[in-house]
């Protein structure tokens, strides 16, 4: 279903793959039989949005039901563009090749904040308004969830409604929502009238914000329908809940190109510095029969080659074991490789061990985070030099000969001695490999470490706290790289701007919208890509608009300002966060869940439940 | 264990797709259509497939060629009906069949090509001068080369390569349809003949349309 016009520039093009859809398992519906047509949009390539499993999941939610198709929108590489606009050939979606404006549903995920230029930039390519303001129809509704969508001030302007929290079930309230509202030939108003009375659903035009001469927030004023605070969703079963039997199979090579299953939602952990750690509970698991039977149905519906037991820690699963046991019999048999990323090294077991080497060998990693002790106390990453040491350990026994460490730099209270301590545990890795009379003779050890620099973000314990400077960071930088003494450790730092402005972003308001726009107009796109950011044009669009990018991200903040993020409600109380905070700051480290619920608070969504605390 | 040749076509949206990509979707492919594939030995098995030649991104072909070697007593067009069952749109198994060349006897492919052009006259005053650059004895063009491990830029006379050309114009379309020569020692991607003459000519086309429909072994016989 491709016209011609675009068949002509695909010839002109680098990877025309990405552009035409086919792919296996992509669902083709008569458009004419469907009520609600629903563009689900990923604001970066092919490559980076096909591996993202929300995509996977909330494609297949849509087209479930008969009178709805959901189709995928990718951003268009620079070449692509270039061409769309010198042929006037608007955006389209890679099912029916239709351009965006027709469709009734626009939906963006919200994966990381350096992807908003995209967006504006998608929906010029569609010749779609982008303030919500201007689109004065019931359709195209222009939507977005995912994790930035927990503090989305920044896209205020641009998004008719945000969808906070899990979408499986609040995505088919909106597809339902709008297919009333049509039918009825209601007005825009009338739709988000009804939507921002249910919970998941944010419609940020309600809520009218004022601002104290410092530019802080004086009071945020919900009117309309909106509730104080809208509240996020949350599924409550996860075992009960829609998992795809089927994921589309790009025909072209992607980033992530493998079954990936969800074995848990939400985190035991409390690590004060991510994100994903907070908004995402209560913790709630699948059985490992959930799991097996899923991974199964999917290996069989997409021949791929690989599973990925995909959560924010693998290893807290409590049916790993079981699992792994169960499922290795058959993943073998077929040459199957099981894959578990996000491993601790404080409950990496000799079994896990064993059983990892029973699978295909890959690289290793691990994530200390912090190169002293004091620090990562600090930050409550609770895993101490020893557990460190006795995982590489095993790995080195094992027959690993490579190991990647990921560390952060930055982080709240941070000193220089902290970033040497990086290095010297970077060593001391080094130096246990070369313990191990096991070791495989004529080979040397590789050790890489990943140093990025730290974002404070909403809804974590360092909400309120400043981000170094880019000089700061810089420095430390620098530090760390003059620190480390052998050819043995590799070391890969960020970017500082790019990080700064991740900053700024993370914790914005709504004044930023206007600087956004102004940054896309002058060509910033594919921000979170190094060879496309342009620093100095973000840097001239802050000039213009007269707002100092530092206000946002260097500054701390009391504990009795508004933020910009307070009237949403994620669950975790804002005097457990200010508790934690406070403990970092003494450097004390809250238990994980299981050992002891920390009453972060979010079990209150979903009726007291929470999967953590089952077990006591 | 034995070898099946599938002759397979790819039309459509899944021209598109890189030969390293239908290697990918093909060892997919038979996972799904649970074929009874004879895997290789080592510390990395996976199931055998090859591939008899290569075709360019964006032209489509009926005749590709992939030969798997499987287990077992399923007959050929039980794996021929199971892989089209599991296929994505625009790549067909047409038959199957015990190989009867080896991929080495491939000397050189058939190809169709539609050349669109803005209009009727611009398509003729291509095709006469095309017409007369391909009865000359020489028409030069660079292709990139390997000297060693460099990769270098050589020049090559594409009339040794071709084998047969004739162009036909119809309004503002010129068909063209000729035999190249294919293979691993000598191959000329047509794209490079139609850039060559357009080049020489001055001329440049709407759009494009290639297909490649025979391979043809040294022999002179059709590659199955």
């Amino acid at each position: 279903m491709i016209s011609q016009k675009i068949e002509k520039i695909l010839q002109e093009v680098q990877k025309p793959g990405r552009y035409v859809g086919g792919e296996l398992n992509s669902v083709i519906k008569d458009k004419s039989k469907t009520d609600v047509r629903y563009a689900f949009c990923f604001p970066d390539t092919y490559e980076i949005g096909m591996s993202h499993l929300g995509m996977k999941i909330l494609y297949s939610v849509v087209n479930r039901l008969d009178y709805a198709w959901c189709e995928r929108v990718f951003a268009p590489d620079v070449d692509m563009e270039e061409k769309m606009r010198e042929n006037g050939i608007k955006l389209w979606a890679l099912e029916s090749g239709d351009p965006l404006d027709e469709f009734d549903l626009i939906g963006f995920t919200l994966q990381y904040e350096l992807s908003y230029t995209n967006i504006l930039n998608m929906l010029d390519l569609s010749g779609i308004p982008l303030y919500s303001k201007d689109r004065a129809e019931l359709a195209p509704l222009v939507v977005a969830g995912g994790p930035c969508a927990c503090n989305a001030e920044p896209l205020a302007d641009f998004i008719d409604i945000f969808m906070l929290g899990d979408g499986e079930e609040t995505t088919v309230q909106l597809v339902d929502l709008i297919r009333k509202h049509k039918k009825l030939g209601s007005s825009k108003l009338e739709l988000l009238r009804e939507a921002a009375k249910l919970k998941g659903f944010y419609v940020p035009s309600f809520y009218d914000i004022e601002y104290n001469d410092d530019g802080t927030i004086r009071s945020v004023t919900p009117k309309e329908t909106a509730p104080e605070k809208a509240v996020k969703a949350i599924v409550e079963d996860m075992n009960k809940v829609y998992y795809p039997e089927s994921f589309v199979v790009p025909s072209i090579e992607v980033v992530h190109d493998r079954v990936t299953a969800e074995i848990f939602r939400g985190c035991i952990r409390g690590c004060r510095f991510c994100q994903a750690g907070f908004i995402y509970r209560p913790i709630r698991e699948k059985t490992p029969e959930v799991v097996e039977e899923q991974c199964r149905t999917l290996c069989e519906a997409t021949g791929y080659e690989e599973i990925s037991l995909c959560s924010l820690s693998t290893s807290d699963y409590t049916g790993l074991q079981p699992l792994l046991t169960s499922m290795l019999k058959w993943t073998t048999e077929d040459n199957i490789n099981v894959a578990l990323p996000s491993l601790r090294v404080d409950n990496f077991s000799d079994e896990l061990m064993e059983k990892l080497t029973e699978v295909r060998r890959s690289s290793l990693t691990f994530a200390p985070e912090a190169g002293t002790q004091r620090l990562r106390d600090a930050i409550n990453k609770n895993v101490t030099y020893d557990d460190v040491m006795k995982t590489v350990r095993m790995a080195f026994s094992g027959g690993w000969t490579s190991v990647k460490l990921y560390f952060m730099i930055g982080l709240p209270t941070e000193t220089m001695e902290d970033v040497e301590g990086i290095a010297q545990l970077g060593q001391q890795v080094v130096d246990e490999f070369y313990r191990n009379p096991d070791r495989p003779k004529g080979k040397g050890v590789q050790v890489s470490i990943s140093a990025s620099s730290f974002v404070p973000k909403p809804f974590t314990p360092f909400q309120w706290e400043p981000q170094d400077t880019m000089e700061e960071l810089e420095e430390k930088q620098k530090h760390l790289y003059e620190s480390v003494t052998t050819k043995k450790i590799k070391i890969s730092t960020h970017l500082t701007p790019t990080s700064f402005l991740e900053g700024v972003l993370a914790r914005g308001d709504r004044k930023l919208s206007k600087v956004i726009e102004l940054a896309w107009r002058k060509g910033c796109k594919f921000d979170s890509w190094d060879d496309h950011f342009m620093f100095d044009k973000w840097t001239q669009a802050f000039e213009e608009a007269g707002i100092d990018p530092s206000f946002y991200a260097n500054r701390r903040r009391s504990f009795d300002e508004i933020l910009p993020w307070d009237h949403l409600d994620y669950g975790i109380s804002k005097k457990f966060l200010m508790n934690e905070n406070k403990k970092a700051h003494e450097s004390v480290t809250t238990p994980h869940c299981r050992i002891k619920c920390a009453g972060c608070g979010a079990n209150r969504l979903n009726g007291g439940k929470c999967d953590a605390r089952s077990e006591a | 264990m034995r070898a099946v040749r599938l002759n397979f076509s790819k039309t459509g949206r899944a021209i598109y797709i890189s030969h390293l990509d239908i290697n990918r979707m093909m060892t997919r492919a038979v996972r799904r259509a649970r074929l009874p594939m004879w895997y290789t030995e080592g510390f990395n098995p996976h199931p055998y497939l090859t591939f008899a030649l290569p075709l360019s991104l964006g032209q489509s072909s009926d005749c590709e060629y992939m030969d798997i070697r499987i287990e077992g007593d399923m007959t050929d067009g039980e794996v021929m009906d199971r892989l089209n069952a599991v296929l994505p749109e625009g790549v067909k198994i047409l038959s199957a069949a015990a190989p009867v060349h080896d991929a080495k006897e491939i000397e050189k492919a058939q190809y169709f090509v539609k050349l669109i052009f803005a209009d009727s006259e611009k398509a003729e005053n291509f095709c006469e001068k095309a017409r007369e650059l391909a009865d000359g004895e020489e028409l030069l063009a660079e292709k990139r080369g390997k000297k060693g491990h460099r990769k270098v830029m050589k020049q090559i006379n594409l009339i040794d390569y071709i084998y047969d050309l004739k162009f036909t114009t119809a309004k503002n379309i010129v068909n063209i349809q000729c035999v190249l020569a294919a293979g691993s020692t000598n191959n000329l991607n047509p794209t490079l003949l139609v850039e060559t003459l357009e080049k020489a000519i001055g001329a440049e086309h709407e759009m494009q349309y290639i297909v490649r429909r025979k391979l043809i072994t040294k022999n002179n016989e059709i590659f199955k």
